[in-house]
């Protein structure tokens, strides 16, 4: 009897221990104490949770974001953006020159090895172009080097490549991390989907599919080993979960942060929040290929009826508004686009909707199930009720929410486009040029004129000149009220505060290299 | 007894081969195409005609489903669209977490339930009996991905006296156990709740039955007439309720291995199917049902063992 009565005691002291802690959790904690074994910086593993597992680490091969957080740690691209200037710097190259418009020279860093110690040379660049480019690699990503015509090997370190037409994004192409080189003896030796080999800042130790990937640090590193030594890649697929690791010290990174998370991870005592302004942006589309589509009063219609800062402040912090399709931190943006779209009107979105009567007929509102899409959704769903038309959300998964936008089976939808390259043609062309409706352009949007000037943004060298056929393209697609820009993302990291050192970069990428302990 | 194990073997083949058909069929007319989620957004309609082709899935159903099934005769049960691993590969990774967190969540679950529906018959109509059976209606009603968090906030975060999650460590280190802990009572606490409430009235029905008041009246002592004439009479239906909930058990695994970063076969299935990783989800679902024949054999197995008269020769 005793005990029975003292098992009851515990079952309910437990129950009432879990009541009290919704409060407590949230507060902030006084944690000097339990802090001790926690994100110490002496401890030798930092962790990062990743809510979804890498597809595979070879650049080739794979074309997710979860892979490549891995792979631009163990491989090196010839380029890289600077987030500061949004220049695009040599890396691996040395220097390049272009000798005409379609004849490029490439020098390269010397003396640099891969970790299983084959040399760095031509030879392995035009290895990985060639095997990117190759139609029976079938590369996911084989598009970034699709006017490629001839890679010819001038010395160990010099390489020339010839384009079939000028390729003013070539140089944007080879900072994406798809075209990360990789090692020749490697990948005739082994599986590099499985075991990554590069010239990046740490090597790869191990793998376990739907765990973790281990890295180590490249003591070798050409520019300088990094201070972290061993650094570790879990899979926690619940972000709320990953949170309490962090603040539990389990974890000492997480990125892209949700904003309905942001006043928790704010109050975190033992968490640094990082937000830089992004590349992403969110928008609204519509299918072009519907005829009421085609009616432009119906797009300004509706692009007035939508209160894009009342969406905005919904997101704690993490939107930056403006019209401008392309974002302030991509490639081609000028900032007389921000207020170049329609503005927000009620009343005259209301007078147009009387006028042609668009409140008769409902429009269905694709989204997505996930993200911001929801609230997306709901909150425009409302304001466009409120000038009078009639909307019907439907909510889809992610698979089926591709498959059933880029079959245009809708009226208007959300859509996202992170552009990990930040240049304003490879946001156009994959997602409004005509040669791609039906795929990637689920807006199904045909405009010559437009088509056009993003051919043009491709082929011309001189970057001055594209930024200017970008801002054109741009400014003609917000007269056309062809998307309606919801908001321009803000990237997001949490890391433990016995680290600093973190890059965030505004597509969303980071890197761990200058990392250190305080 | 062998007879009934042969028996139930040649079931299992035929209720593998309905299962495998219904998940087929299911995933080929479900929407989304595997293929948009292998070539990712900017893949043309030429790069998602090659990965169809490559994946076999322009073959017509049958032709599909006939090739799988030869396949999986053979042993081979295909790879993955996306990771290209073998489905065998991937189980086997998975498969040990996944049996870990089942067997210790129905430790918890039996523990609990026997415990708490014993008291509540031992003790009618007490306040025992009412604190029990109001805790097995919640122990029901709580979600858990509710419990699951909510338990990490308390035990994990705020009082750090176990891990958040991960089950990397093996089961027989401190370490190990101590990460079980918490997936076990989040996913044992339903079905702990159910076998309660199946104890409770099943050991009230047998409490007042003849033979065991004419064992009272013989003077036999209290605990010899629970432990041996009544509890071991009341425990067939609590068994079959047990071998029942390991199948709710294992469908719940999905949501408790994803709130505890858990790598398990529950996660892999959801993963998959948001995937469309049809091979992997075909793969996860025949092992789950399975497992569940298997468990529900043992249970019909330990019935001869704890009543004598059933007897399957």
């Amino acid at each position: 009897m005793k005990k029975t009565v003292w098992y009851s005691i515990m079952l309910i002291a437990m129950l009432v221990l879990a009541a009290c802690s919704g409060e407590s959790a949230s507060a902030p904690k006084n944690s000097d104490g339990s802090k001790d074994e926690g994100p110490a910086a002496s401890s030798e593993t930092f962790t990062f949770a990743t809510t979804s597992d890498a597809v595979g680490l070879s650049p080739t091969l794979t074309n997710d974001s979860m892979s490549a957080n891995v792979i631009e740690h163990v491989y090196d691209t010839l380029f890289a953006r600077n987030p500061e200037t949004k220049e695009i710097e040599p890396k691996l190259a040395e220097s390049y020159e272009i000798k005409d418009d379609l004849t490029w020279v490439f020098k390269l860093k010397e003396g640099i090895k891969f970790h299983d110690g084959t040399p760095f040379n031509a030879e392995a660049v035009k290895y990985t172009f060639d095997k990117l480019r190759d139609p029976a690699t079938a590369a996911p990503r084989a598009s970034l080097l699709e006017p490629v015509d001839t890679i010819t090997v001038i010395d160990e370190n010099t390489l020339e490549i010839k384009t079939k037409y000028p390729y003013g994004v070539f140089l944007a192409a080879l900072s994406h991390s798809n075209a990360a080189i990789i090692s020749p003896t490697a990948d005739q030796a082994q599986d590099l989907m499985k075991d990554p080999v590069g010239t990046g800042p740490f090597k790869f130790v191990s793998w376990t599919p739907g765990d973790q990937v281990e890295l180590e640090a490249n003591e070798e590193y050409w520019n300088g080993a990094p201070a972290l030594k061993h650094v570790v890649f879990k899979v926690v697929p619940e972000v709320s979960t990953a949170i309490s690791m962090l603040e539990a010290g389990e974890v000492q990174f997480i990125d892209n942060l949700p904003p309905e998370q942001m006043k928790r991870l704010e109050s975190m005592q033992n968490v640094n929040v990082e937000k830089t302004d992004g590349t992403p942006v969110y928008y609204l589309t519509f299918n072009h290929s519907k005829e009421m589509n085609q009616d432009p009063e119906f797009r300004k219609a509706v692009a007035a009826a939508i209160d894009r800062d009342a969406f905005i402040s919904k997101l704690n912090g993490l939107g930056v508004r403006s019209d401008s399709i392309l974002g302030p931190q991509v490639f081609g943006y000028d900032e007389s686009a921000d207020n170049a779209g329609s503005a927000y009107d009620l009343e005259a979105a209301k007078a147009l909707v009387e006028k042609n009567g668009y409140g008769d007929k409902p429009i269905k509102l694709l989204t997505a199930n996930r993200g911001t899409f929801t609230l997306m959704a709901e909150i425009v769903q409302a304001q466009l009720t409120e000038a009078g038309f009639k909307v019907e959300i439907e909510s889809l998964e992610w698979a089926t929410f591709l498959d059933t936008a880029r079959s245009g089976q809708y009226d208007i939808t959300f859509l996202s486009w992170s552009n990990v390259t930040g240049d304003g043609s490879e946001m156009f062309y994959p997602n409004f040029h005509s040669d791609n409706a039906g795929t990637s352009n689920r807006a199904q949007y045909k405009n010559p004129e437009f088509d056009k000037l993003v051919v043009e943004s491709r082929t011309t060298i001189d970057q001055e000149e594209r930024e200017v056929i970008l801002d054109k393209a741009n400014k003609l697609m917000l007269e056309d009220n062809a998307a309606v820009v919801m908001y321009h993302g803000i990237v997001t990291a949490a890391m433990d505060k016995a680290y600093t050192g973190l890059e965030l970069d505004p597509n969303g990428k980071w890197s761990l290299t200058n990392v250190t302990g305080k | 007894m062998i007879a009934l194990i042969v028996r139930r073997g040649i079931q299992l083949v035929f209720l593998l081969l309905g299962i495998s058909f219904l998940v087929f069929s299911s995933m080929y007319i479900a929407p989304g195409d595997p293929a948009t989620m292998v070539g990712g957004p900017t893949a043309t309609e030429s790069d998602l005609e090659a990965i169809r082709d490559n994946l076999g899935l322009n073959d017509p159903f049958l032709v599909q489903y006939g090739k799988y099934l030869k396949n999986a005769a053979q042993g081979d049960f295909g790879y993955s669209y996306q990771t290209k691993q073998t489905v065998s590969e991937a189980i086997a990774v998975r498969f040990p977490n996944t049996l870990k967190l089942a067997i210790a969540s129905m430790i918890v679950a039996v523990i609990i339930g026997i415990f708490a529906g014993l008291i509540s018959a031992l003790k009618h109509n007490s306040w025992l009996d009412v604190t029990s059976t109001t805790f097995a209606l919640a122990g029901i009603s709580i979600p858990n991905f509710w419990l699951g968090a909510l338990l990490i906030l308390v035990f994990a975060v705020n009082l750090q006296w176990l891990p958040v999650g991960g089950l990397s460590d093996p089961f027989y280190t401190v370490e190990g156990l101590k990460q079980l802990v918490l997936p076990a009572i989040t996913l044992g606490t339903g079905s702990a709740a159910m076998i309660a409430r199946m104890a409770r009235s099943s050991m009230l029905e047998v409490i007042k039955a003849d033979y065991v008041r004419t064992a009272r009246a013989k003077g036999v002592k209290e605990r010899n007439v629970i432990w041996i004439h009544t509890l071991k009479n009341a425990m067939i239906p609590v068994i079959t309720v047990i071998g029942l909930n390991f199948g709710f058990l294992l469908g719940g695994t999905i949501i408790t291995e994803k709130v505890f970063a858990i790598n398990g076969v529950g996660r892999l299935m959801i993963d998959s199917i948001a995937m469309r990783d049809f091979p992997m989800v075909q793969g996860s679902v025949l092992l789950v049902a399975t497992l569940f024949v298997v468990v529900n054999l043992i249970v019909d197995i330990v019935y001869t063992f704890i009543d004598p008269r059933i007897s399957y020769d």
